[in-house]
């Protein structure tokens, strides 16, 4: 089986060949970048850095998708927020201040022109890029935010968490925004030729906020998300994810990305046959700290305990050592069928 | 919405309910306008505890108002969170409540409360992720030391430029990734070159007990939980070296 064969192969539940190893989030590495001859920040801003930092997980670590962007402010950016540069070593970030405050009410609608905003037709491009270049035998991945850390972009952290408790139905508005902005990009990302949507909603991690508002707030949004994205999807909440993912089930992905932190029998039990687990190494404690024997061993604990796709836990720190990623390719392919 | 139809039982099943977990804080004080005041932090009402502090104030001393009702439920704050019981938006909004109130305790002093000494706290150079300094500021504050806040992405030249200007018993560093942690040895090695030995306390999801103690003046700061407690050594003069031993393993 080739890349793409084996990863359709786990989306439909039959057997592959192997198991495959890939992941929901960033795979870009310092290394890599050196590898490939294309570096930050073009590779945030600009289609062909980008489309070949993407492909390189592919190329250079031998992993089975390839998945871009990497940084997670696209949709905000593309709503208003500030963004400041990560420069040649880091990732975009928020700028302060916020675009709003909880007491506005933000447009009921996007921008006609959303998709034609910031940085998204340069990720359009590099989709499209990848999928030229490698579409015949990997599957492309495009990444979206979720709707609560967008809206956690564009009210500020630290007011989006406080709202969570004491004004939550200001908070509504902004979610639903938030869900249209990540939907219209997942549409736009599948007409450039995107066969996988990967959701990434960090700030709606239950180290971050309570269980209840992943309940109340955000899990009726990644529902109607998943609803209208008829592509496979994943969906990566980071942390131990134990006190909500009933709710991350029921939400709709076909995979969930996990972090090592969450207990994956309980989860099993939890969610039922349906959703295919990812997950491995922990993305900054094993895969960028340790040595490639460590990463091997703490993958091996994963699969044991029930992971399906082997994956870094969370993004790939970009100081990560190639031998590690490769370390954990090798773990994937000792995982016949 | 039909996806929210099945989901009456979930409260009860995870135990979500805050009015459950509000059960749980402890009673602050015997006085009752005092425990009002504590209620209101516990809660993160920082409106609603204006009326109580004000009410105090007129037969209390302000700093009673602070140790005896504000601070004290904070505390009770820190004790729910590290129970596990409280989330961050609790103990940003108690924080909120608790500010509200010294701010009116001050008022009413016509002056800043004392503070035992002060701590500069920043979150690492490129780095956004500040929750777990916030934690710390708050924590800090209610026990007495003033806070230096200089936010998130706080460049290097800034916290040593702060610390030179403002004599702190302390400095804490917050760093969730591994591409923004290098700014801690980087402080650790400026403040050195300048003659300034005090604590540095490092903190932050990507920083490691073995990486953490590999540089001069630095300790490794686990949870916010520790704040008040590496600050009290500080403050008591102990020095870096003890206070890692002490602290780390
Ligand atoms: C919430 C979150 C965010 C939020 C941050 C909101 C905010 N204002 O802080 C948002 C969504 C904005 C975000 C953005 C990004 N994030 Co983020 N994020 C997280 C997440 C889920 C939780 C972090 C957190 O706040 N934890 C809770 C706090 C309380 O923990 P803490 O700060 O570590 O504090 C504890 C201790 O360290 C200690 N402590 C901390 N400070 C102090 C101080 C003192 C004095 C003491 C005593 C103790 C102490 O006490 C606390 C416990 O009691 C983590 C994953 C995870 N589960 O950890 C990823 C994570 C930190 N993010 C990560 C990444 C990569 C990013 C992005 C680059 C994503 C991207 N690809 O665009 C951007 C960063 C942009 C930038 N330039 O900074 C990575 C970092 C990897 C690495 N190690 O290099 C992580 C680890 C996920 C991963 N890949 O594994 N993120
Ligand atoms: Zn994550």
């Amino acid at each position: 089986m080739n890349s793409k064969e084996r990863v359709l192969a786990v989306l439909n539940h039959q057997k592959p060949d192997r198991m495959p190893c890939f992941t929901a989030n960033s795979t870009v590495t310092y290394d890599q970048m050196e590898k490939v001859g294309a570096y930050w920040p073009e590779g945030h801003d600009q289609a062909e850095p980008m489309a070949k930092q993407a492909m390189a997980a592919y190329t250079i670590l031998g992993f089975d998708v390839v998945r871009a962007p990497f940084d997670q402010m696209t949709e905000a950016e593309a709503l208003g927020a500030k963004v400041k540069s990560g420069g040649e070593k880091g990732i975009p970030g928020a700028a302060e201040p916020p675009v709003y405050t909880i007491d506005d009410i933000p447009p009921k609608e996007l921008p006609a022109d959303y998709l034609s905003r910031a940085r998204i037709p340069e990720l359009l491009k590099a989709i499209t890029i990848m999928k030229k270049e490698l579409g015949d035998e990997v599957l492309i991945e495009a990444g979206i935010i979720g709707p609560f850390s967008i809206a956690a972009y564009l009210l500020g952290v630290t007011k989006t968490l406080k709202a969570s408790l004491k004004a939550p139905d200001k908070l509504l508005p902004f979610l639903e925004i938030s869900e249209k902005a990540g939907t219209a990009l997942a549409h736009a990302l599948i007409d450039a030729g995107a066969d996988i949507i990967a959701n990434e909603d960090m700030t709606a991690s239950p180290d971050i906020i309570m269980p209840k508002s992943y309940h109340d707030l955000v899990y009726q949004f990644q529902a109607k998300q998943f609803e209208e994205i008829n592509v496979p999807t994943i969906l990566h909440i980071c942390g131990d994810v134990g006190s909500i993912i009933e709710w991350e089930g029921k939400s709709g992905p076909d995979i969930l990305s996990l972090e090592p932190a969450t207990d994956l029998k309980l989860a099993r039990e939890i969610v039922g046959p349906k959703p295919i687990f990812m997950g491995g190494a922990d993305a900054a404690k094993v895969l960028f700290m340790k040595t490639p024997d460590e990463v091997k061993a703490a993958c091996r604990e994963q699969v044991e305990a029930g992971i399906q796709i082997l994956a870094p836990g969370c993004a790939v720190a970009p100081g990560t050592p190639t031998e590690n990623l490769i370390a954990m390719v090798e773990v994937a392919k000792s995982y016949t069928s | 919405m039909k996806f929210l139809s099945d989901f009456s039982n979930i409260f009860k099943r995870y135990d979500l309910d805050t009015e459950v977990k509000k059960q749980e804080a402890r009673k602050i004080s015997d006085d009752p306008v005092l425990d009002a005041i504590g209620k209101f932090v516990v809660e993160g009402e920082a409106e609603d505890i204006e009326a109580p502090v004000k009410k105090a104030l007129e037969t209390k001393a302000p700093m009673d108002v602070i140790n005896d009702g504000l601070v004290k439920g904070m505390n009770e704050v820190s004790r729910l969170w590290d129970e596990g019981v409280y989330f961050l938006p609790q103990v940003i909004l108690a924080a909120d409540a608790m500010n509200a109130g010294i701010a009116l305790c001050e008022a009413k002093m016509g002056k800043a409360m004392d503070r035992k000494g002060k701590v500069v706290t920043h979150t690492a150079e490129g780095d956004i992720h500040d929750i777990g300094q916030v934690i710390a500021n708050a924590l800090l504050n209610a026990g007495g030391f003033e806070v230096i806040n200089l936010g998130c992405d706080c460049p290097v030249d800034t916290v040593v430029a702060t610390v030179k200007a403002e004599k702190p018993i302390m400095v804490t560093g917050t760093a969730l990734m591994t591409t923004t942690m290098t700014a801690f040895p980087k402080i650790c090695h400026q403040l050195e070159a300048a003659g300034i030995v005090i604590p540095f306390i490092s903190g932050g999801g990507a920083v490691a007990e073995e990486w953490s103690t590999s540089f001069p003046l630095s300790i490794w700061g686990k949870e916010d939980g520790w704040s008040c407690g590496l600050a009290e050594d500080a403050l008591a003069g102990m020095g870096w070296e003890d206070m890692r031993s002490k602290w780390n393993g």
